[in-house]
């Protein structure tokens, strides 16, 4: 039955209210967050048992790698300012601004994967793989690979997306409801990456 | 956006992006510590926990919508925050054989 069907008298039929009074794609987008949390929880939780169960733990990270990461920080958080300005040009019907921001976005998201993959070129320099490295257990490699792994392509998709919504977005296609939700996700990354630049870098500097 | 969005400058959102570049900087200097792993870990996570809530409430403008929805997702990360603190319970349960192994 088409939804023309279901139209009664020239009247559209009574829908259901949205749940929680809000569009229903940035819903989806919450719910899509929440299971997503879960990943990284469990991720970061997996990768704490390890950590804590294993007394040859190595902490390999010297000022060198601590300076890179808080840059590439820096690059994530600002990046976040910036999609929310973007996103607020846009709910503003601001065009061209929330293109603008959304793009500054884009660029910074860009930098940071570039930091991210010259980090992991540095670490596989030194000799670690998923499955060995050159000073304790075996499991440092992959326990680091996977959880900068998971984040470093979440913020692959995020570029992506901003590349597909924002480059919509300025030609019509896309709406300021769609720059929303993507900022939404952009937002996560960097709520993730509070959690990872602590737990994975920051504990285990070298003593 | 509403009247209230309109008229509220940037000047509370900048404050929130200095506070969530500032928690990382605490962050480095709680790492160069002479203190306990367990100290260092629990101070590490409090000052983590802060910067996602200002990042969640403010930019991801959490503190702005509807009551019923902010409970649903607070609901929700109880939850996972539960699954957490289940995983590391069992871990050292793992390490030292406490509390639950004879």
């Amino acid at each position: 039955m088409s939804h023309a069907d279901l139209a009664v008298g020239g009247h559209t039929p009574a829908m259901e209210p949205s749940p929680f009074a809000i569009p229903a794609k940035k819903l989806a987008m919450w719910l899509f967050i929440i299971a997503d949390t879960m990943t990284f929880a469990a991720c970061l939780v997996a990768y704490g048992f390890l950590r804590n169960a294993t007394p040859d733990w190595p902490r390999p990270f010297h000022s060198s790698t601590v300076i890179s990461v808080m840059v590439m920080t820096f690059i994530l958080v600002s990046s976040s300012l910036t999609m929310f300005l973007g996103v607020r040009a846009a709910r503003a019907g601001d065009r061209p601004a929330a293109s603008r921001w959304t793009f500054i976005t884009l660029g910074a998201g860009i930098i940071f994967v570039l930091l991210h993959i010259r980090d992991w070129g540095s670490m596989i320099g030194e000799g670690v793989t998923l499955l060995k490295n050159p000073w304790g257990t075996t499991l440092f490699g992959a326990a680091y690979f996977s959880v900068t792994g998971i984040e470093l392509l979440h913020v692959i998709g995020g570029v992506t997306a901003l590349i597909i919504v924002g480059l919509g977005y300025r030609s019509g296609r896309y709406s300021s409801d769609d720059i929303e939700n993507c900022g939404l996700f952009w937002q996560f990354i960097n709520v993730v990456w509070m959690f990872v630049l602590p737990l994975v870098y920051l504990l285990n500097i070298a003593g | 956006m509403n009247a209230a969005e309109k008229q509220s400058g940037v000047g509370k959102y900048l404050v929130v992006y200095l506070c969530m570049l500032v928690i990382p900087a605490l962050e480095v200097v709680v790492a160069y510590q002479h203190i306990g792993g367990s100290q260092m870990l629990l101070g590490m996570l409090s000052l983590a926990i802060i910067g996602a809530l200002l990042g969640v409430l403010f930019f991801m403008q959490l503190a702005t919508e509807k009551p019923r929805f902010v409970l649903f997702v607070a609901v929700f990360t109880l939850f996972v925050l539960a699954t957490i603190n289940y995983g590391w319970t069992d871990s050292f349960r793992l390490l030292v054989g406490a509390p639950f192994a004879k």
